[in-house]
């Protein structure tokens, strides 16, 4: 009797998932439609600007593909998408090439430049997991990530901005290229990891969690360093310097969304929700919370998408005005990325659990086994940790040459560190305990968060010496 | 409880790798506190006055969170862990090197179970059964050997045995960073010194963890013969340059330009471009020299710390500069750095050498009417002098974080890419039937699908099916507990 009800659960959840899929391809093919009318693309075809956007459209259909096969598994779907993939990577070279030879220098020195490399990074360890590890689902995980950072890159300032005097150093390219070769392949270990518990069968409770535990984390994040009493603060940004607006050295003017506060209280509270029902389920030993987590789940996943759509309405171009300041400031997409990445990356965590949801018998067929699945994880990180180390010494010697310092224990510095003992930890268990399998897999998803936190939250919430990846 | 059992009882807490990672999770947890409360030497006094309370802060203050990376206690957590690391390598040190210099080359029956990979095959005598191994494991790469032992005859064949050493090395190298850093902690320094176009200094202001301020004498001093910025066309700066000279003794012993990212060595001593200003002290001054009796007013530029002659003869040199001035009993002080209400005595020496000394208060009368002299001076002008801010820091335990960065690389390039591969065969008294077993340190899985290939390709040359069993229970264990 349940099992007739469970598989047909399944057959409508089949369909709603199809729909929702074909809902945010529409949604997908208006933003970027939006974005287009919004940039003006000149210069030549074979230009930076026009590349990147063939590479955002490939990549965002190479993104489609792939979490079709992760919703019908269809096999036909992956061979178009790595062919889409494999396109949008040659287009994407192209992009940085471009930048390259007009900059006269690697493009590694903004927020912008330092997207378009990890971007291309990520879509050749794509390429690299699928042909040479035959996993071919991992790219409905990377290769949405790719599409949201080349979204973030059409609203970041793109110009080509010359370098300040400490910036001009080999060294820092080499700090840079390292920490985007190992950032890209500390997301492809997460990824394995993530479908590791899925071969694993753990069971899709305890995904739940851990998707409202990532939501509840930026909420909080946002609401800690933004809400003031009910506004949401935003750094003002001047339109015509393409830059933000400064008090002094190190700190931006905020001014302050009304209303924007509250309603992004009542997201983080939606996304509360379903871990507290889960927490109150695992204390209380009732299943049937479970269901009522779900729908919590969806709730909170469209409250995100209504509280995107507002922010983004009511940042373009908006003008609001702050208690530090007299008068009205403008403030623009561009001046908030880390909000958005975010608020985006948010929803995209809410979409891939729906995806599991639905559709996880499919996945489990499709995925390879959780044996080579975790022994993949564990070749990746073995790649990871050198880049890491490499990349936290080329740093240390960049520093020594332009600060006087080998090491100061600024933020970026100490979690850089942070980061590299938790994956020594997960390495150093394997050899010496043969930690594997489940242990394993929470162990480099913990590593993965603490990248996360030191590429973007220690830029946005700590305050530090490596500001100018702020710009 | 005698002094040796307490001993043994450190020793044994301190020997352990739980004991280890316990202490590097506690420095772990501090260094991310470290990066959420403000740290005095990374931040402005006045971000830590806005950020938090008087009593949070006092009490900050006291507990040293708002210092912890040099606090003493963070840096005893480093040495434990040191400790750690050395009994932890030391304890194990002897089983890696017997592994390593005494390597078992024949399988003595009681060894064999406990290798996770073995085989037996049935054959028809002895020395073609171990001809055919050996045949096989070439083709496999690896180099056998024949031993004998007891009169037994058997095969030994090994790769990547230094691999055992890789834990070594990257310990050792955790350890020379470690070694680095607390030798700088101890002995090192860093400061700032400012110096103005065209002056020597040797004194250089360091900041203390109380976010007060010590100073330090240089061995030598600090001469600053120009400084100079470019900027792009979009006025951001391009290129900061200080063309320095080091003198020691009264003599000019080193010279460079340095830039930002090139800094000037010398001694051990690193010194840094890290700012650029204009110095409160003009390097030439410009005045209006009108006769007293009447007559043409000329201009006549004075250096700082040189002469000018006037048109009649006599000359004029600046005695003293006072930025910014008070006057009290009489006598002109400083009150500040601020060139906004400056001071000039000038000094007037006529062709018998008599110098009369002339008063500019700037603020009060732009001129040295009344002070009875052939000439009335007045201010017109002033070129300024660049000063070079620097970085200088003096950091010896340098070279060993450099050395252990190196060592670190290769260790985990050996641990990670090599892995000691063993592998024995043997035959029987009988001469009936060939044992086949092998092992390695890491990577079992790959080692254990070259295994099989091994034992189908020594199947098909035997020509005889075989009895093999994959000793699952140990795999995971054996080097674990080494």
């Amino acid at each position: 009797m349940q099992d007739v009800q469970v598989e047909q659960q399944q057959k409508q959840a089949t369909g709603a998932a199809l729909l929702v899929l074909v809902g945010l391809g529409i949604a997908f093919a208006l933003l970027v439609a939006l974005l287009a009318a919004a940039k003006a693309h000149t210069g030549p075809i074979y230009g930076e600007a026009n590349m990147l956007y063939a590479a955002l459209v490939l990549y965002a259909g190479a993104a489609t593909l792939y979490m079709g096969y992760g919703v019908a598994g269809i096999e036909r779907y992956v061979n178009a998408a790595s062919i889409l993939t494999f396109a949008g990577f040659l287009a994407n070279t192209a992009a940085v090439a471009h930048r390259w030879s007009i900059a006269g220098r690697p493009p590694f020195s903004n927020m912008y430049e330092m997207l378009l490399s990890f971007v291309w990074t990520l879509a050749l360890l794509t390429l690299i997991a699928e042909r040479a590890y035959k996993v071919k689902i991992i790219g409905s995980i990377t290769m949405p990530i790719t599409v949201v950072s080349v979204i973030l890159m059409q609203l970041l300032p793109s110009d080509v901005r010359p370098l300040v005097p400490a910036l001009q150093s080999t060294w820092l390219q080499v700090h840079v290229t390292l920490a985007m070769l190992s950032y890209a392949a500390c997301a492809v270990s997460f990824a394995l990891a993530l479908m590791f518990l899925i071969q694993d069968n753990m069971k899709s409770e305890s995904f739940q969690a851990l998707t409202s535990s990532g939501m509840v984390a930026i909420y909080a994040g946002m609401l800690i360093t933004r809400f003031r009493s009910g506004s949401l603060a935003v750094t003002a940004y001047d339109l015509e310097q393409k830059s933000e607006v400064m008090i002094s050295r190190g700190h931006p003017l905020f001014i302050r969304i009304p209303d924007l506060g509250w309603l992004y209280l009542l997201v983080f509270l939606s996304a509360l929700v379903p871990l507290v029902l889960y927490i109150a389920g695992q204390l209380k030993k009732d299943g049937s919370l479970f269901d009522v987590a779900s729908k919590a789940m969806f709730v909170t996943l469209m409250l995100q998408t209504a509280g995107t759509a507002i922010f983004i309405a009511r940042v373009k171009n908006g003008q609001y005005g702050a208690p530090e300041a007299e008068g009205l400031f403008t403030t623009a997409l561009p001046a908030n990325p880390f909000l958005l990445a975010g608020m985006i990356g948010g929803i995209v965590a809410g979409l891939l659990y729906l995806l599991l949801l639905w559709r996880r018998e499919g996945l489990q067929r499709m995925l390879p086994s959780a044996d080579i699945l975790d022994n993949v994880t564990y070749k990746i990180i073995c790649i990871a940790f050198p880049l890491l180390t490499l990349m936290i010494a080329a740093g240390a010697y960049w520093a020594n040459q332009a600060w006087g310092s080998y090491w100061s224990w600024d933020p970026k510095e100490t979690w850089a560190a942070i980061t590299w003992l938790v994956y020594a930890g997960y390495l150093h268990m394997r050899i010496t305990r043969g930690w594997k399998g489940r242990r394993a897999a929470w162990f480099a998803i913990l590593g993965f968060g603490v990248v996360i936190f030191t590429f973007f939250g220690v830029t946005y919430l700590l305050p530090g010496l490596h500001a100018y990846a702020a710009g | 409880m005698g002094l040796k059992s307490i001993w043994s009882k450190v020793h044994q807490t301190l020997a352990s790798v739980r004991t280890g990672i316990f202490l590097i999770i506690i420095v772990g947890v501090f260094s991310a506190v470290g990066t959420v409360i403000l740290q005095r030497p990374t931040s402005e006094p006045e971000d830590l006055q806005r950020a938090y309370s008087p009593q949070t802060l006092a009490l900050l203050d006291q507990l040293g969170l708002t210092d912890i990376f040099h606090a003493w206690w963070f840096l005893l957590l480093l040495c434990l862990f040191c400790v750690c690391l050395i009994l932890v390598s030391v304890d194990r040190w002897p089983n890696a090197w017997k592994v390593y210099s005494k390597p078992v080359r024949f399988a003595q029956p009681s060894f064999r179970p406990s290798l996770p990979q073995t085989v037996k095959i049935p054959v028809k005598d002895e020395a073609s059964a171990l001809s055919v191994v050996e045949r096989v494991l070439n083709r496999f790469g690896l180099k056998p050997e024949r031993v004998t032992e007891d009169g037994a005859t058997g095969l030994y064949a090994e790769k990547q045995r230094f691999s055992v050493f890789a834990v070594y090395l990257v310990h050792l190298s955790l350890l020379c960073i470690f070694a680095g850093y607390i030798i700088d902690g101890f002995v090192g320094y860093r400061g700032n010194i400012m110096v103005p176009e065209g002056q020597a200094l040797g004194q250089i202001t360091l900041r203390d963890n109380k976010g007060g301020e010590t100073r330090k004498t240089l061995p030598f001093l600090i001469r600053c013969d120009g400084a100079g910025e470019e900027t792009y066309a979009d006025g951001s700066p391009k290129k900061w340059w200080s063309k320095l000279a080091l003198i020691e003794n009264g003599k000019e012993t080193a010279a460079k330009t340095i830039i930002v990212n090139d800094p000037f060595v010398y001694k051990g001593i690193r010194i840094y471009q890290s700012s650029m200003g204009q110095s409160s002290t003009p390097r030439t001054l410009n005045f209006i020299a009108t006769p007293s009796k009447g007559g043409e007013p000329e201009t006549v530029e004075v250096p700082l710390n040189g002469k000018a002659t006037l048109a009649d003869g006599e000359s004029l040199s600046i005695l003293r500069w006072v930025p910014d001035y008070y006057v009290q009993d009489g006598e002109v002080y400083k009150k500040s750095d601020e060139a906004e209400n400056p001071a000039v005595q000038l000094g007037l020496t006529n062709a018998q050498g008599e110098t009369k000394k002339l008063w500019i208060l700037y603020a009060k009368a732009n001129t040295t009417q009344g002070q009875d002299a052939p000439y009335e001076f007045a201010i017109k002008s002033a070129t300024w002098a660049k000063y070079t801010g620097l970085e200088v820091s003096h950091q010896p335990g340098q070279f060993g974080v450099w050395i252990g960065v190196v060592l670190m690389a290769f260790g985990l390039v050996i641990a990670f890419y090599t892995q000691h591969v063993r592998i024995w065969a043997a035959v029987s008294e009988d001469g009936k039937l060939l044992w086949v077993g092998g092992t390695t340190n890491k990577n079992r899985e790959r080692f254990k699908a070259k295994f099989e290939q091994i034992k189908a390709a020594l199947q098909e040359e035997l020509g005889s099916s075989a009895v093999s069993k994959t000793n699952h229970k140990i795999e995971e264990n054996t080097l674990t507990k080494a």
